[in-house]
């Protein structure tokens, strides 16, 4: 089924790259285009490559939204015929949690002993020092 | 001759930089001062000859033979001399000797100048090394060929001729900052003096970076032809991840300076800047890496670079673990004041920094596991990309500049909340509408409402600490606030215009690809694109395609004329765009190719950018202000420098309570 698509779609050759007229379904199709990654460029998404493969991409795009595929349907299709390469997003699954979630545990994490030891060391008799002050540290 | 002078004038550099080491790290005084200003000297003298080499074309030069060619206009004959991985490594050394020329003349004379111009040495005479020995600019050709073979014709252009020279001004200007770190640490002084004498570099050569990187970004914008201004390409990433370290540092340096705290922490950001500046060199010239900016690249050159990284990173922190542990903490503060904030935005801008530089290697890293069969094949490709970082990064900088009015209103060492929160309720009031309505505008999600929230609350948020800063005595005194003050004001406004500006264009920028025939029209954004067809034009030193389009909106009617141009010599094509400049933002138009079996048709990518000049002005500011601090820091201290004794301060700002602690 999917390749009679892609058939059909290349057929049409030059066919003007015209939106989906449902809005809502061109925006998450855009949306993709930005995140699939040109796979004859050089380090460019779909959305702005003028490359044939990527016109023929941008048009998978819409027809498979058009259809009532989800987001994460449409990522899969191309990561399945290009391998993760395609896709600018790293995988939400398996080791690819890691990478997603590290950053926020290196800074809770980080955060957090450098929190918990200055409130630890708090002392409620300090008092502020204004700007113009700020150079006398024993102020 | 004149190459030949050249090449021994960068072998005289090379001896000056070994006694300037040799010298500054044991007797000091005179000697390594006036011979960190001949370094400087000669490798000025030896890049001019280069110039002069690539503006008298001189083809028995093996680089101007490849990379320069008669055609080429006279400005690129004269970046073409940096264009290319010999030219710009002798810029790198250039800078690298000039900032410890600089040193030289403007730092005052003592162990903390002699010491820190010995490691300098030290660090341009490893690099002249390579220079030298491994990429010469200065190879003759014993059979020069009748013409040159040109230069990559993208880069033919006015911001990416400027470009390296700022970003190495920034890249390798860190190389200083390392050095007055490493120079502090062999001394065991890294305290409030220290600090005071490190921020102007720091400053420079961050502001410099700043630039250098909007120059990428504004260059990427419009001869790319593809209307980005940021890819999170590991090139940009590679420069990014110094500038976050960076923007950490130049913070981190005002406790120190100004309250003697967070000493180790800013030795060791001093430190790990310059490393990742070395890092990100090697990223960009060793060819790990595939991408659109890499234009020069050498397996072997990689080895060189990791080996200088290990060799000077390993050094310093050698050095950070032996002095670090006996470095005084400083006074206490509390977690709520401005050095609790000014710890928040450091947390914050390193672990941004750790988190770019996981996006930017995993994949190198997952791609060569996949070559020593470690994961299967199948595995070992990946893309991080413009969505991961949007994800991860963007919010974590946005919620941290939900905190940057309160830090800059805040008092030192412990700072009551409550009147500051009162003082700034109406910015609150203000950034909160704006968010609001660029939510209720259009189907473009929370990201857009919370990224237009931040920039408008950094914006006016600051605007009424300047107001507050005034006080009661009126307009008169806004032009008496200190230059720090205005300095810190700018830059941050800087950042506040460039986050409203790049999420309004990242949410709402709109691009189509038409395939037009002559005659037939286009429609985007409210404008009118009628395609009258292309014609060939001749340039220079290329041919050009030249489209002609009739652009109407509002009732107003302009030709706009998108090109493309082919470089016989250097064999490629480039996308010169044309751009509609309007209030709102651009209105942008890239000629692509004709279609597949149907000549006369051509694609045509439009794209309307919203508010993009936000972007790179945001960027500006965030330079200006980092330079006005400095201006306002040299200012300050010239009149001590000149007479040694303790200057009038200007109004408002006491004496320091030991200039010389």
């Amino acid at each position: 089924m999917k390749a009679a698509i892609l058939i059909a779609l290349l057929l049409q050759g030059g066919a003007a790259e015209a939106p989906l007229a449902d809005t809502a379904k061109e925006a998450r199709a855009q949306g993709l285009m930005r995140e699939l990654r040109c796979v004859v460029c050089e380090n460019e998404p779909i959305s702005q490559s003028t490359a044939d493969i990527a016109v023929d991409m941008r048009r998978v795009v819409r027809v498979q939204i058009d259809k009532g595929a989800s987001d994460s349907e449409v990522r899969q299709y191309f990561v399945d015929r290009y391998g993760q390469f395609v896709s600018f997003r790293p995988p939400t699954d398996g080791w690819g949690v890691a990478l997603w979630v590290f950053p926020f545990l290196l800074l809770l994490g980080v955060g957090g002993l450098i929190g918990g030891r200055m409130l630890r060391a708090r002392k409620r008799d300090l008092t502020p020092v204004p700007d113009d002050r700020s150079n006398e540290p024993d102020a | 001759m004149i190459a030949e002078l050249g090449h021994l004038l960068a072998f005289l550099a090379l001896a000056t930089a070994a006694a300037q080491s040799v010298l500054g790290l044991t007797t000091g005084g005179e000697a390594p001062r006036r011979l960190a200003v001949a370094t400087g000297m000669f490798l000025a003298l030896s890049m001019l000859t280069l110039i002069i080499s690539f503006v008298r074309l001189d083809f028995s030069v093996a680089l101007v033979a490849k990379n320069s060619h008669s055609l080429k206009p006279i400005i690129y004959r004269i970046a073409g001399a940096w264009g290319n991985h010999e030219g710009s490594m002798l810029l790198w050394c250039l800078i690298m000797a000039g900032y410890g020329g600089a040193a030289a003349l403007f730092m005052r004379n003592d162990r903390l100048r002699d010491r820190a111009l010995g490691v300098q040495g030290l660090l341009t005479l490893g690099s002249l090394a390579y220079l030298l020995f491994a990429s010469s600019p200065f190879t003759r050709l014993t059979d020069p060929p009748l013409d040159g073979g040109g230069m990559n014709p993208l880069l033919q252009d006015p911001a990416v001729a400027l470009h390296p020279p700022f970003l190495y001004m920034g890249y390798v200007g860190m190389s200083f900052v390392f050095s007055i770190a490493a120079a502090g640490l062999i001394n065991g002084q890294i305290d409030r003096e220290w600090a005071k004498r490190v921020r102007p570099w720091a400053l420079t050569a961050w502001s410099c970076l700043t630039i250098g990187i909007a120059l990428g970004a504004i260059w990427a914008y419009y001869e790319l032809g593809w209307g980005g201004w940021w890819f999170w390409d590991p090139v940009e990433n590679a420069s990014f991840m110094p500038w976050l370290v960076g923007a950490a540092l130049v913070h981190s340096l005002i406790v120190t300076e100004k309250r003697g705290g967070m000493a180790a922490w800013t030795v060791f950001l001093a430190i790990l800047a310059f490393c990742l500046s070395l890092l990100g060199t090697f990223l960009v010239r060793s060819g790990v890496m595939t991408s659109v900016h890499a234009f020069a690249t050498d397996p072997t050159r990689g080895l060189v670079l990791l080996a200088g990284l290990g060799v000077a990173g390993g050094a310093a922190l050698a050095l950070f673990a032996w002095r670090a542990p006996k470095l005084p903490a400083g006074p206490e503060f509390d977690p709520v004041s401005r050095e609790g904030a000014l710890v928040l935005n450091n947390l914050f801008l390193s672990v941004g920094a750790a988190l770019v530089l996981l996006g930017t290697v995993t994949p190198m890293v997952v791609q060569w596991l996949g070559e020593i069969k470690a994961i299967p094949p199948e595995s070992a490709s990946l893309s991080i990309g413009e969505p991961y970082f949007q994800l991860t990064l963007a919010p974590m900088i946005a919620v941290l500049l939900l905190f940057l009015p309160l830090a800059q209103a805040a008092p030192w060492r412990k700072a009551d909340l409550s009147p500051l929160v009162k003082w700034l309720t109406p910015a609150i009031i203000v950034a909160v509408v704006a968010g609001l309505a660029a939510l209720a505008l259009g189907g473009w999600g929370i990201w857009l409402g919370f990224g237009v929230l931040v920039g408008t609350w950094v914006v006016v948020g600051v605007g009424f600490d300047l107001w507050r800063r005034v006080g009661e005595g009126g307009v008169s005194r806004v032009f008496r606030l200190p230059l720090t003050v205005w300095g810190m004001a700018i830059a941050h406004i800087g950042v506040g215009i460039f986050v409203i500006g790049a999420t309004v264009e990242t949410a709402t920028r709109t691009e189509r690809t038409f395939p037009l025939a002559a005659g037939q029209s286009a429609e985007l954004a409210g404008w009118t694109f009628e395609f009258q067809g292309v014609r060939p034009v001749e340039g220079p030193n290329y041919y050009s395609t030249l489209a002609d389009v009739k652009v109407t909106h509002g009732g107003t009617t302009e030709m706009i004329h998108p090109e493309k141009r082919f470089y016989p010599v250097a064999d490629t094509s480039t996308t010169e765009v044309a751009i509609r400049k309007t209030i709102g933002g651009d209105v942008y138009v890239a000629l692509g190719d004709t279609i597949r079996d149907q000549p006369g048709v051509w694609r045509l990518r439009i794209a309307h950018h919203p508010l993009i000049d936000w972007v790179f002005g945001g960027a500006a500011l965030i330079a200006v202000g980092g330079f006005m601090s400095l201006v306002a820091r040299v200012r300050r201290r010239a009149p001590v420098a000149a007479t040694e004794t303790p200057a009038e301060e200007p109004a408002g700002e006491k004496a320091p309570a030991g200039v010389t602690a």
